[in-house]
């Protein structure tokens, strides 16, 4: 009983032929996007991003709230300002990986035995020092750790916390 | 290969820091647990937890990935990590993503925080305060109520110790309390009789009227020293000077009334007296000056009407003239004489006498008449009274003119009571006497005592007999009062000293 009376009828058979027509024209699907290689690479230096942004945040909320006046806190804002760096060398090392090319790598043998071809200038230099992003990230989170164990102190001796 | 630099540091560099992130973020963690330990309920420690646990996270998925890229390529295993390279890739990403997210929570853990610490520094006051009042509450209740009762029983005495009347009204006037001073003046003998029953408006005898003096003492807050009457139970009118404040309840609004009276009908009946008194003395200065002009050109003219008459023949037209002048001269000497007696300059006689005989003397002429009137005389009189120094003939006079008013007062059948009696504190004689009459109308009640002034029709009385009376009792340095009631009767009351000086004079 979808059609009900004749001129109803005409209408709904066009409509229904149009669809019909439509859905059975010989392209390409629209309705799925592919994902090639590249975008992997984009979300995680997206995702650098996102966490440069946030830390931050916490460290001006850090400075605004007060609490950087403490110690374990002002440690933990640090070990912040330290991350945001690691970030920006990795995103930085991320970005120059991308724009380099195979032939800069120089393998003779082993893997341990690689070798990075200076042609690049300065992203060449950029990459190679950047590579060494544990020296800034290490001390990251040594600092979160020292100032965790401040702040654990303080509160050990405090019997109760004071932060607000 | 001299353009080339070895990746060996970075390898290097790149395992060692990832244990190092490893072992680092878990002893983080562990420092977290402790730290929240010390206070579960702060959210700040929680959060520090999680932060922790997300870095901890972050740590492994991206220093597991490097050491097992290391390792894999060492073992010669590059299509493994070809394989791994996508998801180690990817959860590191994701753990930026959960760290980031983390952190951002930050502002509104703290702001939770402030808001608990806050309520439980509040929460914690207010429990040491409660801790506080529990251990001193009953302490502090019992110290109150003592002070409270103190205070109490100080104005309760006050308030029903006062001599003064004491009063409390709502605001539609009704008594809410009133002290013993007010009832006994009001004629009351329990507060509640007085309280069920009388309001403001009951007591007040208008002018002012009362409802219009409590709107005016509501619009001003007070009312001071307003001279009113008031009256009582009996119905007798008293005269109070009263002062009302309104007393208003904790919001302000205005919850009645509270008032002083001090009641000055005593003050105010000794203000009229000391009045009358004037006024009758300087009424009596007069009359004696015009009593004594008109004396001796009456005695001429009385003197001379007898001489002419000696030589008059009785029959003739000019004798029974000359007798109408000599009676109306004799009629105006006796006035003169009445005026004064009451001007006190008339002589005196004293001698030891006792009122009691007086009084029966009186009696014995005037019960007959009395009798045939339907008028009773009744006598109480007080045997142990001692004898008076006085003139027996003026206070036979007196007692017979108060007699004779009594009498006068009547229409028809009556009764007429004559007391007499000691007051041993007072040391003075009263002589009482009191009619069942029609009474005086308070508009004249002071008038009374005045030369001349009378309610009986012109030709039947001179208006001098209370004046002498007035005169002949004031000689003896006695008192005079009358209390009427119009429809009831009145009541005069004298009222004689027996001071030492006169005891004195007479033996």
């Amino acid at each position: 009983m979808i059609f009900k009376s004749g001129r109803q009828n005409t209408i709904w058979a066009k409509i229904f032929l149009f669809f019909c027509f439509f859905i059975s024209w010989p392209r390409a699907a629209w309705a799925l996007q592919t994902h090639p290689a590249p975008e992997g690479l984009f979300a995680h230096m997206l995702a650098h991003l996102f966490f440069i942004a946030t830390l931050a945040i916490f460290t001006y909320w850090l400075q605004t709230t007060g609490l950087s006046r403490e110690r374990g806190w002002r440690l933990i804002q640090i070990s912040c300002l330290m991350f945001i760096l690691w970030n920006l060398d990795t995103f930085a090392v991320h970005w120059i990986e991308h724009t380099l090319t195979r032939e800069m790598l120089i393998t003779t043998g082993l893997d341990w035995a690689q070798r990075l071809s200076m042609t690049g200038g300065w992203r060449s230099w950029v990459y190679y020092f950047g590579k060494f992003d544990h020296l800034l990230c290490v001390p990251a989170m040594l600092l979160l750790l020292f100032g965790l164990r401040d702040l654990y102190r303080q509160a050990g001796n405090k019997g109760l916390p004071q932060h607000e | 290969m001299s353009s080339s630099l070895p990746l060996f540091p970075v390898w290097l560099v790149d395992m060692l820091g990832s244990a190092m992130m490893i072992i680092i973020s878990f002893v983080c963690v562990r420092y977290a647990q402790l730290l929240r330990r010390t206070d579960k309920d702060n959210v700040i420690w929680t959060y520090l937890l999680w932060l922790s646990l997300a870095l901890a996270l972050f740590s492994v998925s991206r220093s597991v990935g490097h050491i097992a890229k290391r390792l894999l390529l060492l073992a010669g295993h590059s299509d493994i990590w070809v394989e791994l390279r996508p998801f180690s890739g990817s959860i590191n990403s994701l753990t930026f993503v959960i760290v980031g997210s983390i952190t951002l929570f930050f502002q509104r853990v703290h702001r939770i925080n402030v808001q608990i610490l806050s309520d439980k520094r509040a929460i914690e006051k207010a429990s040491e305060e409660l801790k506080w009042l529990n251990r001193n509450l009953e302490e502090m209740v019992r110290q109150r109520t003592a002070e409270l009762s103190k205070s109490e029983a100080k104005y309760r005495r006050i308030f029903e110790g006062s001599m003064d009347i004491i009063m409390v009204f709502d605001l539609e006037g009704r008594f809410l309390d009133i002290n013993q001073a007010g009832l006994n003046i009001l004629g009351y003998t329990s507060k509640d009789e007085l309280l069920s029953k009388a309001t403001f408006a009951d007591l007040i005898v208008p002018p002012p009227n009362p409802r219009q003096l409590m709107e005016e003492v509501a619009v001003a807050g007070f009312y001071k020293d307003l001279e009113c009457r008031v009256q009582n139970r009996e119905g007798e009118t008293l005269t109070w000077l009263l002062s009302l404040t309104v007393s208003r309840k904790t919001d302000g609004e205005i919850g009645g009334f509270e008032s002083i009276a001090k009641d000055i009908t005593h003050r105010k009946k000794m203000e009229q007296q000391l009045l009358q008194a004037d006024r009758l003395a300087s009424l009596g200065e007069l009359s004696a000056g015009v009593a004594h002009e008109v004396n001796n050109p009456l005695g001429m003219i009385l003197g001379y009407t007898q001489l002419l008459l000696r030589n008059e023949p009785e029959n003739t037209q000019d004798f029974q003239d000359l007798k109408i002048i000599e009676k109306h001269a004799r009629n105006c000497k006796t006035i003169v004489e009445d005026l004064l007696k009451f001007a006190r300059n008339a002589e005196t006689k004293k001698g030891v006498l006792q009122v009691n005989d007086l009084v029966r003397e009186v009696i014995s002429v005037v019960e007959h008449q009395f009798t045939l009137d339907n008028v009773t005389i009744e006598t109480k009189l007080d045997n142990s009274i001692p004898a008076l120094c006085a003139d027996g003939e003026k206070l036979k006079q007196v007692f017979m003119n108060l007699l004779m008013n009594a009498r006068q007062a009547m229409t028809g059948q009556g009764r007429i009571n004559i007391g007499t009696d000691y007051h041993s504190s007072r040391n003075q004689v009263n002589v009482t006497v009191a009619d069942s009459g029609s009474g005086i109308p308070p508009k004249i009640l002071e008038k009374i005592f005045d030369p001349f002034f009378t309610t009986k029709p012109t030709g039947e009385g001179t208006g001098l007999g209370l004046s002498v009376s007035y005169g002949i009792i004031k000689e003896h340095h006695g008192e005079i009062n009358v209390q009427s009631t119009p429809g009831k009767g009145s009541t005069f009351i004298i009222s004689f000293p027996l001071t030492l000086d006169e005891q004195e004079h007479c033996y």
